[in-house]
């Protein structure tokens, strides 16, 4: 036995090449995944959280080899998977499982329960019949299910079932690692807690370390020890649960948490809600990939920005430079400020008069010019370069230029743009 | 540390060493299907080196009986085969199927097709020319066939005509032809024509559609592309090419064309099913729980396209009975002169005294073309999963 953790991803990266034109040739890049780094120990639930289209998935079937890594290294008790050969690749499979999202396709409807559940034994030449009834019977019970239902068909059994019995398929190898992506999004809220503490309870029965992927950061709170919040193929912040719901150090993690629901409707309203939309990830934003939507993108150092207002400022000129400005609907300047709830005046008067001049700018209707005045006067360290995953004062690593030892400024504080 | 160190008490313990699979642990179909296969290619070899005759008594082998040979074998190995084993399964189906009234009489027409289509040849034999018994009209009618010359009625002759007798249940055609004879015999031809084809266009189908579907890329780039060349080809045409300069105008040219030559729409059926299953839950987890390619497909993807092959290959056996007909009436395929659609062409019997040979041969096409449709429909209904549940 060695020290090394279970499972070590160390820089993986994952792009799916755009292919166009008559001749297909790759024209672009998805980077699915882009870099990111983690590590699960021996017994260990680590969660990984982000919105849809981040790149959780592909983390998780790349982790396993289910598709081939572009790059980066991912080490199972110290052994480079990637170099693995055709039976230690076997040997692999039998030691890293995975559950599904949606337990309503994860079934052959052609097969029983049992055949289902014993196809990995069958695949790892387990052929005996008796041999594998017995083992799927013990399976069954031990998710909560009975013998009996080894004979019945998918379709017979709900939804939560289901997932118990995909549970029940992933452990009848008896791995080592469990990667559940998304385990429990797809079923009734009730359900969900009753598969969350299965999932709990098998794995400290049986020393299971498990990679849990989930948008829900409240499925996460329940079951992980570790967090890895990502963003647009990064991982922006890793810290232990409990430390991350106290103390978030990412801009990022604090509008997920903002976004769990409150069971006191007394507390409403106090949510950080992002502006603009998920980034293209064949076309990221450079810098930090955040900056597009972060509440507190820091503002250039030459000028004073009220609480957020640069967070509008930033807004009308990512605006205008997409050409999403209607200079033809929004006729003067008041009605542009309106419109992007841009301050009738910035306290800073330098600030202010190249602000003025840019709203005069696209009124007139020369957007662009608009986009480049506010992009020459008011440069943000956030667009210029990607923020390393660093340690913190909190004591967890986070990517934001907020804790950067070259940011002296203060970080404006959290507010909604609304107030 | 192994995994096996590691287990809690309650949990099943198995030690891979022992389950190492090896090359020879295969099914007994499996070896069935190879044995079978070995056995009809040593007789063929041995029919064509030393007894180049007949190969029992008169049993004189064709090469259509060949293709026969081959095309019954994997019918019994894909169809009849998991239908047995998985009795336990397939008779829910099954009774699925028979619940419908639809299903129960297509199903009835098919079997009473294949049967008659087997056995009747051989057990009421081959329509004979019969001079002294032409022109007899079916039993329970009458015709005044009497005033063509040099006919003679075999029944009673009343006022209302000629009577028809037990002796031709069907009447005669003008060469005095059996009309039984004569349905029996075209049930035999089509039975042949449409178990041959339709395994030839079921295996091609199946293999091209989940391999372009399946792996994608320029495998499936090239697959379909060449499908939509081969569907611009009319395989009549071509037929009729290879028939009269190449192989002879007999049923083996006339399965072989079609059967390789009407996959396409088939194909490409399959390929969209096999594109939804690749993505599917249960064959992520099958490949997460280390599948091979080979057993995903053989597992997966071909047992869940079985609903659409059927479907499918049910439509493409009436369109393929119906071209025999057309193609012998057009005298373009030769089946030793006793095709329904040489009958057609050749004894048609002048208008207004014959119309039972017309009427015979005709039910037999109708029914059996709708029996056909109507079991591919049920087929359907009874083996999509999605409906069933």
């Amino acid at each position: 036995m060695t020290d090394d953790p279970l499972l070590a991803v160390r820089d993986l990266k994952k792009h799916y090449p755009v292919r166009s034109g008559l001749l297909r040739r790759v024209t672009g890049q998805v980077k699915a995944v882009d870099g990111i780094s983690f590590e699960v120990r021996e017994g260990e639930t680590v969660g990984l959280v982000g919105e849809s289209g981040c790149g959780k998935s592909t983390t998780a079937t790349s982790v396993l080899r289910l598709e081939e890594p572009t790059a980066g290294d991912v080490y199972f008790e110290g052994d480079d998977i990637t170099a693995y050969d055709d039976d230690e690749q076997k040997r692999f499979r039998r030691r890293a499982q995975m559950v599904f999202q949606d337990p309503n396709s994860a079934f052959d409807p052609r097969m029983t329960v049992g055949e289902s559940v014993a196809e990995p034994l069958a695949i790892h030449g387990l052929r005996d019949d008796d041999r594998q009834a017995e083992i799927v019977s013990d399976i069954l019970e031990r998710v909560g299910l009975s013998a009996d239902d080894a004979d019945r068909y998918p379709h017979e059994f709900s939804g939560g079932q289901k997932q118990r019995i995909a549970l029940a398929r992933a452990l009848i190898l008896n791995p080592d690692l469990l990667v559940a992506d998304e385990p429990v999004s797809a079923l009734d809220v009730s359900v969900q807690a009753e598969i969350l503490s299965l999932l709990d309870d098998l794995q400290s029965e049986l020393g299971l370390s498990m990679l849990l992927i989930s948008h829900d950061l409240g499925v996460v709170r329940e079951v992980c020890d570790r967090v890895g919040v990502m963003y647009l193929g990064e991982m922006v912040e890793v810290a232990p649960t409990e430390e991350l719901f106290a103390n978030p150090q990412h801009p990022y993690t604090e509008a997920l948490l903002a976004s769990i629901p409150e069971p006191d409707p007394r507390s409403r309203g106090e949510a950080v809600e992002l502006t603009g939309d998920v980034p293209d990830p064949s076309n990221p934003p450079s810098g930090c990939s955040f900056h597009t939507r972060c509440p507190r993108v820091v503002p250039p150092e030459d000028f004073e920005f009220p609480d957020g207002s640069f967070r509008q400022v930033l807004d009308f000129r990512l605006a205008a430079e997409n050409g999403d400005v209607d200079t033809d609907a929004l006729a003067g300047d008041t009605a542009l400020r309106e419109e992007f709830g841009l301050p009738s005046s910035l306290p800073d008067p330098d600030a202010e008069s190249v602000l003025a001049a840019a709203i005069s700018d696209a009124a007139s209707g020369d957007v662009e010019a608009a986009a480049d005045r506010l992009a020459d006067a008011f440069p943000t360290v956030c667009e210029r370069t990607d923020p390393e995953l660093v340690d913190t004062e909190a004591g967890h690593p986070a990517a934001c230029h907020l804790h950067d030892a070259a940011s002296e400024h203060a970080p404006p504080e959290l507010t909604n743009p609304q107030d | 540390m192994p995994s096996t160190e590691q287990q809690s008490p309650l949990f099943t313990r198995i030690d891979w060493r022992d389950q190492s699979a090896s090359l020879l642990d295969v099914r007994p179909r499996t070896a069935g299907l190879v044995l079978a296969l070995a056995a009809v290619a040593v007789t063929f070899v041995y029919n064509h080196q030393v007894a180049t005759t007949a190969l029992v008594g008169t049993w004189d082998l064709r090469r259509m009986d060949w293709l026969l040979f081959v095309a019954c074998i994997l019918l019994v190995r894909y169809g009849v085969v998991p239908l047995v084993a998985n009795w336990e399964r397939s008779s829910g189906t099954v009774r699925e199927f028979l619940r419908r009234p639809a299903g129960l009489l297509s199903l009835a027409w098919i079997l009473g097709f294949a049967v008659l289509g087997l056995v009747g040849p051989e057990l009421i034999g081959m329509p004979r020319v019969d001079f002294y018994a032409d022109y007899q009209p079916p039993v329970f009618t009458t015709s005044h066939v009497t005033n063509i010359a040099n006919v003679e009625c075999v029944g009673p002759v009343t006022d209302a005509g000629c009577h028809g007798t037990w002796q031709y249940p069907l009447g005669t055609t003008s060469t005095g032809e059996n009309v039984v004879n004569i349905v029996m015999y075209g049930a035999h031809i089509a039975l042949k024509l449409s178990i041959t084809a339709a395994m030839i266009m079921v295996v091609v189908a199946t293999a091209v559609g989940t391999t372009a579907g399946y792996f994608g890329g320029w495998v499936d780039d090239v697959l379909m592309r060449y499908v939509d060349f081969q569907q611009t080809i009319p395989a009549i045409v071509v037929y009729i090419i290879v028939a009269t300069m190449y192989l002879g105008k007999g049923l083996f040219t006339l399965a072989l064309v079609f059967g390789l030559l009407n996959w396409g729409g088939i194909a490409r059926l399959v390929r969209s099913e096999t594109l939804e299953r690749r993505e599917s839950g249960y064959v992520r987890a099958a490949r997460s729980a280390g599948a091979s390619d080979l057993h995903v497909l053989r597992r997966h993807i071909i047992p869940n396209s079985a609903a659409t092959v059927i479907t499918a290959a049910t439509r493409q056996i009436p369109l393929l009975i119906l071209a025999q007909v057309l193609l012998a009436y057009l005298n373009l395929s030769d089946v030793r002169l006793r095709s329904l659609g040489e009958i057609l062409n050749r004894a048609l019997p002048p208008l207004g005294v014959g119309w039972w040979v017309v009427a015979s041969i005709t039910v037999f096409l109708v029914g059996t073309v709708l029996a056909f449709n109507v079991f591919g429909d049920t087929a359907r209904d009874v083996l999509d999963p999605k409906e069933v549940a």
